[in-house]
C-alpha cells in the first residue's frame, strides 16, 4: 500500500508546511531574536542574555507578571462561578428558556473589539452610563475614572473579562449537564438529598472533566488576551494594568526593539507550555 | 380527627406549600432578570447609543430610555469613505481565510482519519497542540518574517497568518465529524471503481457538507474578529480591517461615540447571529470535542 502512504503524506503536506512556516519557524526565530540586539531596520548581533537581564532590571516587571496572572486566575475563578450559576438557572425548564439562553450568549457571541468599545463607552469618565447611574443613585459624589484611576483600573478590566467570558463556561456546563443521567437525581431525591447535596454530590462530580478543560483553556486564553487590555487601558495608568502581550506590542511594534520584545513572551512560555500539555491530555482522554 | 380538622389542616399545609413555591419562583425569576441585565445591558446601550442624537448622549442628565431616535450616526459612519473601505478589506481577508482553510483542512482531516501511514497519530496530536498555542506568543517573530518576505501591508498575507489558528481548529473539528461517517460507503464506491481520492471527493465530502459549512463560517468569523495580527501586520490605513480601523478612533482625542457604536452594531450583528444559531457546534469545537452536548 505504498500508494495510500504517498497520498496520505501528500494531503497532509500543506498543513505541515503551514505549521512549519507559521509556528515552528517563528518560534525558533523568537529564541534567536531574543538573544540579539535587533531593532526594526538594523542590528541583529548576538548579545547573549542582555535582553533578559534588561527585562529583569525593569522596575515594573513584577507588577506586569502579577497583573497577567492576577487577571487570568481571578478572571477564570469568577467566570467559573458566574458561568455555573447561569448554567444552573438555564437548566431549569421554564417558559421563555430559549430566549434567555440567547440573551446569556450575547457577550460571548459579540466580537471582542466591539465589546471593548461598548465597555469603554460605558466606563467613560464624562458621559458613561455607569457614572450617570452611580451619581443618580447617590452612591458616589464625584464621577469615577474607572480606567484611569490606579486603584480601579485592574478591577474594571477584570469585570470586563468576566462579562466577556462567562457564557462560554455556562454553555459548556449546560452541555455537560445534559449528559448526567436523570436517574441519579431521582435516586438522590428518594434518599432525601436536598438541592445542595444533589449539586455537590452529583452535578459537580459529573462536570469534573468539563470544569477542568474550561478552566485550563480559559486560563491560557485570558493570560494571552491582547485587545481587552490594549483597548481598555493600554496597560496604564502607569503600568497598573500592564500585561505581557501589551508590553510585547509596545516594545516591539511601538518602540521597534524586537530583541527585548521577543524575550517577553519567552519568559512566559514554560508556564504556558505546561498548561497546554496538561489541557491537551484532558482533551485527548475522551477521543 | 373530624372532617373539619382534616380540611383546615389541608388548607394550612397547601397554603404553606404554595407560599414556599411562590417565593422560590420569585427568587428564580429575580436571579434570571439580574443575569439577563448583566449579560444584555451593554447591547442595549450599544444599540440605543447608535440611535440617539448627540445632544442626548453628552447631556448632563442622560436618561436610560432614549427620548429621541435618529439614524444620523449610521449615515455618518456609512458614508465615510474609510468605513466602506474597511468593510471590504475585512470581507476580503475573511473570505480568503475561509476558502484556504477549507481546502487545507478537508485534505488534512481526510488524510488523518482515512489513510494509514507512519506518524499519523503524532500529526493528529500536533494539530491539537497548535490549536492551543495562543497567537500572541508568536507575533513578533512572525512580524519580522512577514516583513522579510514583503507580506506586511498585504491583505492576503494577513489571511495567510490567520491560517495558523483557523486550520488547526477546523481540521480538528472535521476529523471529529469524518470519524462519525461509516467507512462502508467509501469502500463500496472503491469496489465500483473509484480511486481512493475519488471516494473522498465523491462520497465523503458531500456527506460531510454540514461540518464543512460550519468550518467555513467559523474560520470566516475568527478572521473577521481578529485584532492583534491585523494591528501589527497592516500599517497602511487604506488596508486596515474593521476591528483595527474602528478602534483607532478611540485612540484619537475626540471620541464620536454615536458613529462608533453605529459602526460596532454593523460590524457585529451578523457575527452574533451566526454564533447564537450555531453555538452547540462552536462550543464543541472550542472544547475540541472533549465534551459532547
Amino acid at each position: 500500500m505504498g500508494g495510500e502512504r504517498r497520498l496520505g503524506y501528500l494531503l497532509i503536506l500543506p498543513t505541515v508546511l503551514l505549521f512549519g512556516g507559521l509556528v515552528a519557524f517563528p518560534f525558533l526565530s523568537a529564541i534567536w531574536l531574543s538573544v540579539t540586539d535587533r531593532v526594526v531596520g538594523s542590528g541583529g548581533n548576538f548579545v547573549g542574555l542582555a535582553n533578559y537581564l534588561w527585562l529583569l532590571r525593569w522596575p515594573d516587571l513584577g507588577l506586569m507578571i502579577f497583573n497577567t496572572w492576577f487577571i487570568a486566575t481571578v478572571g477564570v475563578a469568577l467566570k467559573f462561578v458566574v458561568g455555573m450559576c447561569a448554567a444552573l438557572l438555564l437548566n431549569v425548564s421554564f417558559r421563555g428558556r430559549t430566549f434567555f439562553r440567547g440573551l446569556f450568549m450575547l457577550p460571548w457571541a459579540v466580537p471582542t473589539f466591539v465589546a471593548v468599545l461598548v465597555w469603554r463607552w460605558m466606563y467613560d469618565h464624562h458621559s458613561g452610563v455607569f457614572n450617570t447611574v452611580l451619581m443618580r443613585l447617590g452612591i458616589t459624589e464625584h464621577r469615577l475614572s474607572f480606567l484611569g484611576n490606579p486603584d480601579l483600573a485592574l478591577l474594571s478590566v477584570i469585570v470586563f473579562v468576566v462579562w466577556k467570558g462567562f457564557p462560554f463556561f455556562g454553555l459548556s456546563y449546560l452541555a455537560g449537564m445534559q449528559s448526567i443521567p436523570n436517574e441519579l437525581y431521582e435516586a438522590a431525591k428518594v434518599d432525601g438529598a436536598n438541592a445542595w447535596q444533589q449539586f455537590f454530590y452529583i452535578t459537580l462530580p459529573g462536570l469534573q472533566h468539563v470544569i477542568a478543560i474550561t478552566c485550563l483553556l480559559s486560563l491560557i486564553w485570558t493570560a494571552n488576551a491582547f485587545e481587552m487590555v490594549y483597548l481598555l487601558t493600554g496597560g496604564g495608568p502607569s503600568n497598573r494594568t500592564q500585561v505581557f502581550t501589551v508590553l510585547t506590542y509596545q516594545l516591539g511594534i511601538v518602540n521597534l526593539r524586537l530583541g527585548e520584545a521577543a524575550a517577553v513572551p519567552l519568559m512566559f512560555f514554560p508556564m504556558l507550555a505546561g498548561l497546554i500539555v496538561v489541557v491537551s491530555r484532558y482533551m485527548l482522554r475522551n477521543q | 380527627m373530624t372532617s373539619v380538622q382534616i380540611f383546615t389542616n389541608l388548607v394550612h399545609r397547601s397554603f404553606a406549600y404554595y407560599a414556599c413555591r411562590t417565593i422560590k419562583r420569585a427568587l428564580f425569576w429575580l436571579a434570571l432578570l439580574v443575569f439577563a441585565l448583566w449579560a444584555a445591558f451593554p447591547f442595549y446601550w450599544m444599540f440605543t447609543t447608535s440611535l440617539r442624537p448627540d445632544r442626548e448622549l453628552y447631556s448632563r442628565n442622560v436618561t436610560l430610555l432614549p427620548q429621541d431616535l435618529t439614524l444620523n450616526h449610521y449615515h455618518i459612519e456609512f458614508t465615510r469613505y474609510l468605513y466602506v473601505n474597511r468593510l471590504s478589506n475585512s470581507l476580503i481577508v475573511a473570505s480568503a481565510t475561509a476558502l484556504a482553510t477549507l481546502a487545507i483542512s478537508c485534505l488534512a482531516a481526510f488524510s488523518i482519519t482515512r489513510l494509514r501511514y507512519p506518524g499519523r497519530s503524532t500529526l493528529a496530536r500536533s494539530i491539537l497542540l497548535v490549536y492551543l498555542i495562543p497567537s500572541s506568543l508568536l507575533f513578533i517573530p512572525t512580524y519580522t518574517i512577514m516583513s522579510r518576505v514583503n507580506l506586511n501591508n498585504n491583505l492576503l498575507g494577513l489571511a495567510l497568518t490567520y491560517l495558523s489558528f483557523t486550520v488547526p481548529f477546523c481540521t480538528w473539528m472535521l476529523m471529529g465529524y469524518f470519524k462519525t461517517i461509516p467507512l462502508d460507503l467509501e469502500e463500496a464506491a472503491m469496489i465500483d471503481g473509484c480511486t481512493r481520492f475519488q471516494s473522498f471527493t465523491k462520497v465523503l465530502l458531500p456527506l460531510a457538507l454540514p461540518a464543512i459549512a460550519a468550518s467555513g463560517i467559523f474560520s470566516f468569523t475568527l478572521a473577521w474578529n481578529e485584532f492583534l495580527y491585523a494591528l501589527v501586520f497592516i500599517t497602511d490605513s487604506k488596508l486596515q480591517t474593521l476591528p483595527v480601523g474602528l478602534s483607532s478612533h478611540i485612540q484619537a482625542d475626540i471620541y464620536m461615540w454615536g458613529p462608533l457604536m453605529a459602526g460596532s452594531v454593523m460590524a457585529s450583528v451578523p457575527i452574533v447571529l451566526i454564533y447564537i444559531l450555531a453555538q452547540r457546534v462552536l462550543v464543541q469545537g472550542m472544547l475540541a470535542g472533549a465534551v459532547r452536548g
